[in-house]
């Protein structure tokens, strides 16, 4: 089906007023709108402007949450500066995110970046998340730097670097040192166990290798079920990891 | 691996010293130089996750024919409870290394769950080299003699389906028999002519056994072995069984149309002592060349073959004879002719697949009730009409509630009605009325729990069949 922007004029203004709970069906030309731009430039460039316009004021925050399902589809750079402005909304915050988090343009990843900076508390909880999906390497330093800040927030930025676990991630879980915070700690533990998983996967053997060993070391004299976990997450690994035959 | 040797006896120190520190030095003096290595010494370990571990590489690394036999050579050395768990992962493993290893084990352990361990293991490991050793073990007692069949039944090859079709053939029949299910188990096609030779041997364990398995995937070139099966059998439940199994391969399992055909032809060519013995089949085969035959039966003017004739129609598969059943009903005069015809209706109408649809299914039953004389018979057709879900059946039953006599059986279906929720949901204020009845009503305390549960929206678990 050919797109006709003439088509959305009607579904677009009933869309403003959408509450949940509402007759989905009239959104149906916007849905098939969707679909027929995936291969025209210029009509996904009119759609995602005429979408965008409908993240201002005066529309409802249901359809700010329609408007931004479709973003994740057929969002592009033009749509992130719109976007980024909801990003400290508390209501609307996780749905900006959900479209930036699926927007393959570097500009999505910077306002990510440029919020996690300014944001506090869940939303930039929220930040760090949709920067793990996104797998964006440059915010590893900031997440480095967020290990030592407040129990929740460090938390997510270890279960972050993990995601991520690039060699620069498993430099900055390796650098967050000893915490006296054990959500933290097991927090690390697990994205380092999950970087040393990625590793083997790739075939990296010795340099999981040496993420395991270092988590033998630590745990070795712990008694907790802790660190009993931790010992025997090593010894997998490490056996994994001796096994050449076996694809990684 | 060398790449590694000296930094894994660092590594596996530590990340074993603290599991016990007196494994951990033995395990250090042993030196576990690679991967097979750690692995075994996992496996001697009282830790359950570290044996965990070891398991896992059994299954899923470690690959090569000589890592299998260094893990498999390790069964010797643990006790009974870690041997089951080695054997276990060897079988997961896939890898026939592994069988010396086990064939050992069978030959050593006497741990009867170790022995059955080994045997299945060896089925799942094995070929025709191993179906002597597999079939000797189906002379032991159980779970041993279990293992084997299943072993049996997934040994590979088709080499391995000629020796156990060849065993088959000989031996005490209980052997000959568990051989012939094993067989069927294979989809051992093969093996169809011997056991249609099977089907009529002296012993009447073996005849069942052959039967059945050619029930469960014979085809037309099987339908005169069967009839000889069929009336080789002995009177009572191994002709019933015999004749169940024929009639699933003319109804149910592939070219099941030409096999009816077939079995019909057989029929027709058959003397009036073999007609006889074959009528029951006939009837539960149907079908369009099958009442031909009952038609003409039912119409002779010997009251014998009228009976026969009837029997054979009150045996239907499916509604497709239920003019002809109301019609004989409306006429009979015999008591006992109008018992076999009533009771065939009240059984074909709500049949599943009967080639009626529900509303059709319950103006049979209504049709059926009219014809009815005695309240037994009310109650059948009363409890066979829940299987009808219908609402119109709720309206149907929900009169009788107030009958003294037929009050239980109505009780019943309403509450078997009730708890399909859909039905249930969707005609709410009916189904509140009728329980509540029910509730005023019924003396069964099971009927009352249930009714109380489908008015509150609850559910009510059936209880399982014993044995099953």
């Amino acid at each position: 089906m050919a797109y006709d922007s003439a088509s959305l004029d009607k579904p677009l203004e009933t869309l403003k007023a959408f509450d949940w709970g509402g007759d989905v069906a009239a959104f149906e030309p916007i849905d098939a709108a969707v679909i027929a731009v995936h291969a025209d430039p210029a009509a996904r460039a009119d759609l995602e402007k005429r979408l965008s316009a409908l993240l201002t004021a005066g529309t409802s925050r249901a359809a700010k949450e329609y408007v931004c399902r479709k973003l994740s589809v057929i969002g592009t750079a033009a749509s992130v500066p719109t976007l980024a402005a909801l990003l400290p909304d508390t209501e609307n915050s996780h749905m900006a995110r959900f479209a930036l988090e699926r927007i393959n343009a570097a500009e999505a990843g910077a306002a990510l970046r440029q919020a996690l900076g300014t944001v506090q508390g869940d939303l930039k909880i929220g930040m760090i998340s949709s920067l793990a999906g996104r797998g964006d390497t440059a915010c590893i330093p900031m997440l480095a730097a967020l290990l030592a800040g407040d129990s929740r927030t460090a938390v997510a930025a270890a279960d972050a670097l993990g995601r991520i676990h690039t060699p620069e991630a498993v430099q900055a879980l390796t650098a967050a040192g000893g915490t006296s915070d054990q959500a933290v700690a097991a927090a690390i533990v697990d994205a380092r166990l999950a970087c040393a998983e990625s590793l083997l996967k790739q075939g990296k053997r010795s340099e999981a290798t040496a993420i395991y060993k270092s988590l033998a070391d630590a745990a070795a004299a712990g008694t907790t079920p802790a660190a009993k976990s931790t010992r025997l997450a090593a010894a997998r690994g490490i056996l994994a990891c001796l096994d050449t035959t076996s694809p990684s | 691996m060398r790449l590694f040797s000296t930094q894994v006896l660092a590594i596996v120190t530590l990340a074993c010293l603290p599991f016990s520190l007196s494994q951990t030095t033995a395990a250090a003096d042993a030196g576990p130089q690679n991967a097979v290595q750690m692995t075994i010494d996992f496996l001697t370990r009282d830790d359950a996750n570290l044996r965990a571990i070891g398991l896992e590489r059994v299954r899923y690394g470690l690959k090569g024919q000589e890592s299998t036999q260094q893990l498999a050579g390790l069964l010797p050395r643990l006790a009974p409870a870690r041997q089951l768990e080695l054997t276990a992962a060897l079988s997961d493993r896939g890898d026939r290394a592994a069988l010396p290893a086990l064939l050992a084990l069978l030959q050593s352990s006497s741990d009867a769950t170790v022995r059955a361990t080994a045997v299945q293991a060896v089925g799942v490991l094995g070929n025709a080299s191993e179906v002597a050793v597999l079939t000797k073990s189906l002379g032991a007692a159980d779970p041993e003699k279990s293992a084997a069949r299943r072993g049996l039944a997934v040994v590979r090859g088709a080499e391995a389906t000629a020796l156990i079709a060849a065993a088959a053939k000989q031996g005490d029949a209980e052997l000959r028999s568990t051989l012939i299910d094993v067989l069927a188990d294979r989809r051992a096609v093969t093996a169809l002519p011997d056991m249609v030779t099977a089907a009529v041997a002296d012993d009447a364990t073996v005849r069942t056994a052959a039967m059945r398995a050619i029930g469960k995937f014979g085809g037309p070139d099987q339908i005169v072995g069967m009839v000889k099966g069929v009336l080789k059998a002995a009177a009572g439940g191994e002709r019933d069984d015999a004749e169940r199994a024929l009639v699933t391969v003319c109804t149910q399992n592939p070219r099941h149309e030409q096999s009816a055909a077939i079995f019909i032809e057989q029929f027709k060519s058959a003397d009036d002592q073999t007609r006889e013995l074959l009528l029951p089949a006939l009837g539960r085969v149907g079908g369009a060349g099958a009442i031909a035959i009952v038609d003409g039966l039912i119409a002779d003017t010997n009251a014998a073959k009228r009976k026969l004739g009837l029997t054979a129609l009150s045996k239907w598969p499916d509604a497709t004879v239920s003019d002809r059943l109301l019609d004989l009903l409306g006429k009979a005069q015999d008591p006992d002719e109008r018992e076999l015809l009533l009771g065939a209706l009240i059984r074909i109408a709500p049949l599943p697949d009967n080639k009626l649809n529900n509303q059709q299914k319950l103006e049979l039953l209504q049709k059926t009730m009219t014809l009815c004389t005695g309240d037994e018979d009310r109650r059948r057709v009363l409890e066979r009409a829940n299987a009808i879900r219908l609402v119109e059946t709720l309206r149907f039953v929900a009169p009788y509630l107030d009958d003294p006599n037929l009050a239980e059986p109505a009780c019943l279906s309403v509450v078997e009605l009730a708890h399909h929720r859909n039905l249930r949901d969707s005609n709410k204020e009916e189904f509140t009325k009728a329980l509540d009845k029910v509730l005023e009503t019924t003396k069964n305390e099971e009927l009352v729990d249930r009714a109380n549960r489908y008015k509150q929206g609850q559910t009510w678990e059936r209880k399982k069949p014993a044995g099953s």
